[in-house]
């Protein structure tokens, strides 16, 4: 046995570790820095930063609008995460089988969830185009009307989420196949022998089988969720507008969108309060579903 | 007889779910190659098709710079990544030092946290740097690459310690051990986490939005958005433009496809 003990391993990883600490470690707690101060110069952002105690984080809790961009955050994940499920698991179980043309299919699905989101939103954003993009005025030849998707308050939202979705479902489709390949045979024809109808087996069999990946899929779903910018930068820029009470919304104005405008303006420190919220609530809900999904199905 | 109906169904279902799924690009592509100014009719085949949105939008439009601009950034960023997190996880896999639990922990924390709560302090680091519209602010802040290493610890774990007791029985020393064993017998998982690093740069949009302000600087995406809010309506010369930002992806994917769905599959079925 020869020992592998060496202070020769800091020399493999201190190169790594430098650049994790400059940029990944110490902005960490410089966000949280940042969050107890407020720019008093915009001219001068970074230097000109005043000590406020607890004054955006106060402020963040009374700002209405911040409250309606993760409410929004919360309603995409809500529309893409179940939508996702069902459509990977779908296809999962068609590409769940051996022929010949089962790769080509799985490529072309998959394909999408690797380009760039904002690219995609873009072309999303010309198909949807009113009164002349090809969806308006394909569904206009076989006499439906429909509304200007993407800048009416009921379907905004729908439609960047439906969009999504088309364009990562490859990702948890490929992730359903291997789990679908991974359950042995036998439970199958064990409860083929019980009498258990397909259904049955669905419910009992399959699905249990693959709830670590479902897990996967909701907690990376709503860590997603909650950063999404690109998409509806891309294709709706937060509108369309509606009035709530006293206040004027953005249908789409996600935490995304809202913390971006904040950081263009330079509220360095309200932006950085945000991120943190932001990161609390995402660590609530993932811990939360984890035990939902754990308990039962 | 029953099982070709059934896969004939079965063909069927999946072919009119992958029109769907890819509808958006065959129709980016048919309208990339139609005439200015005709981006809207709904002709299926351009007549005549044409190639001048290209030649306009690498040109005229500078995305042909933008797109160097991207090669760059995406590869000496995956590149750089790459040699890193390939040392680190060397020593994560096959060696023991003091400390190592409680800081490869320390490092697998930040995959917990969404990606946007580092937008604001790394801008800030990195305008005080002076770094604003250099490739450095695209390329740096991202070197460590958590994920990657992860994937690469898991893989070297794989490697029988016998073959690197072995090695070192006969005289070599960490540095050829991890030279000449460990980084040949996971060349498959390098060039993995090579792809996934590079596919990540390409696609960094939110990123390269916020410290390329000059148009020197511009990425294919950002490029694409200050296009967009200068000619809305230059339909023919978008798509063009998002075709362009695609194809790159796409052809790495189609050629590497096992490395892609190698590194997805391990990535999150052990994490």
């Amino acid at each position: 046995m020869v020992s592998r003990t060496s202070w020769q391993a800091y020399l493999f990883i201190i190169p790594f570790a430098i650049f994790f600490a400059v940029f990944l470690g110490y902005p960490f707690f410089y966000a949280l820095y940042l969050s107890f101060h407020k720019v008093t110069d915009i001219y001068d952002a970074f230097n000109a930063l005043k000590f406020v105690h607890l004054h955006n984080y106060i402020k963040l809790m009374k700002d209405v609008e911040f409250w309606w961009s993760i409410l929004m955050s919360l309603l995409y994940g809500a529309i893409t995460i179940p939508l996702s499920i069902f459509v990977s698991l779908i296809l999962a179980n068609l590409l769940h089988r051996t022929f010949s043309l089962v790769k080509l299919y799985r490529t072309g699905f998959f394909l999408p969830y690797l380009l760039d989101v904002f690219v995609v939103a873009i072309v999303w954003k010309f198909l949807y185009a009113h009164p002349y993009g090809i969806i308006t005025q394909l569904l206009q030849r076989i006499g439906i009307n429909i509304p200007p998707l993407l800048a009416s308050p009921k379907t905004a939202m729908l439609s960047v989420a439906i969009a999504m979705t088309l364009k990562g479902c490859g990702f948890g489709m490929l992730l359903y196949l291997a789990g679908l390949q991974n359950i042995p045979r036998s439970l199958y024809e064990a409860a083929s022998i019980d009498g258990a109808p397909p259904w049955k087996q669905l419910f009992y069999i399959t699905l249990p089988m693959l709830k670590p990946i479902t897990l996967f899929m909701v907690v990376t779903g709503i860590i997603g969720a909650l950063s999404a910018f690109a998409e509806f930068y891309g294709m709706t820029g937060g509108g369309p507008i509606i009035r709530v009470g006293s206040h004027i919304l953005g249908c789409t104005k996600v935490a995304g969108l809202y913390l971006f405008r904040n950081l263009e303006s330079l509220k360095l420190g309200y932006a950085a309060a945000i991120s943190f919220v932001l990161l609390i609530i995402a660590l609530i809900i993932s811990a939360v579903s984890a035990k939902l999904l754990r308990v039962e199905w | 007889m029953v099982n070709k109906v059934k896969a004939f169904i079965i063909y069927f279902w999946l072919t009119v779910f992958l029109i769907v799924v890819l509808f958006p690009f065959i129709w980016m592509i048919i309208t990339s190659l139609k005439p200015i100014g005709t981006g809207l009719t709904l002709t299926i085949i351009p007549r005549p098709p044409t190639l001048s949105n290209y030649k306009s939008v690498l040109t005229q439009y500078k995305f042909g710079r933008y797109f160097v601009n991207s090669l760059i950034v995406a590869s000496i960023g995956a590149l750089g990544a790459t040699v890193l997190c390939t040392m680190a996880a060397f020593a994560f896999a096959k060696l023991e030092f003091p400390f190592k639990r409680p800081l490869f922990g320390m490092f697998l924390s930040v995959l917990m946290v969404p990606g946007l709560m580092f937008v604001v302090p790394q801008f800030a680091i990195v305008y005080r740097l002076g770094w604003i519209n250099t490739y450095k602010a695209m390329i740096i802040p991202h070197l460590a690459n958590v994920f990657g290493m992860f994937l690469l610890v898991q893989y070297m774990k794989t490697i029988p310690d016998e073959l690197v007791d072995a090695a070192r029985v006969d005289g070599a020393n960490n540095w050829t051990i991890f030279l000449k064993l460990i980084v040949p017998l996971s060349g498959a998982m390098i060039a993995t986490v090579f792809l996934l690093t590079f596919q990540f740069h390409w696609n960094n949009f939110l990123w390269q939005l916020i410290v390329a302000t000059d148009e020197h600087m511009y990425t294919v995406p950002v490029g694409l958005a200050m296009f967009r809010s200068a000619h809305e309506e230059l339909h023919t010369l978008k798509m063009a433009a998002s075709a362009i930002s695609i194809l790159p992806i796409t052809m790495i994917f189609i050629f590497a496809q096992r490395y892609f769905i190698e590194g997805i599959l391990r990535g999150a079925i052990k994490g």
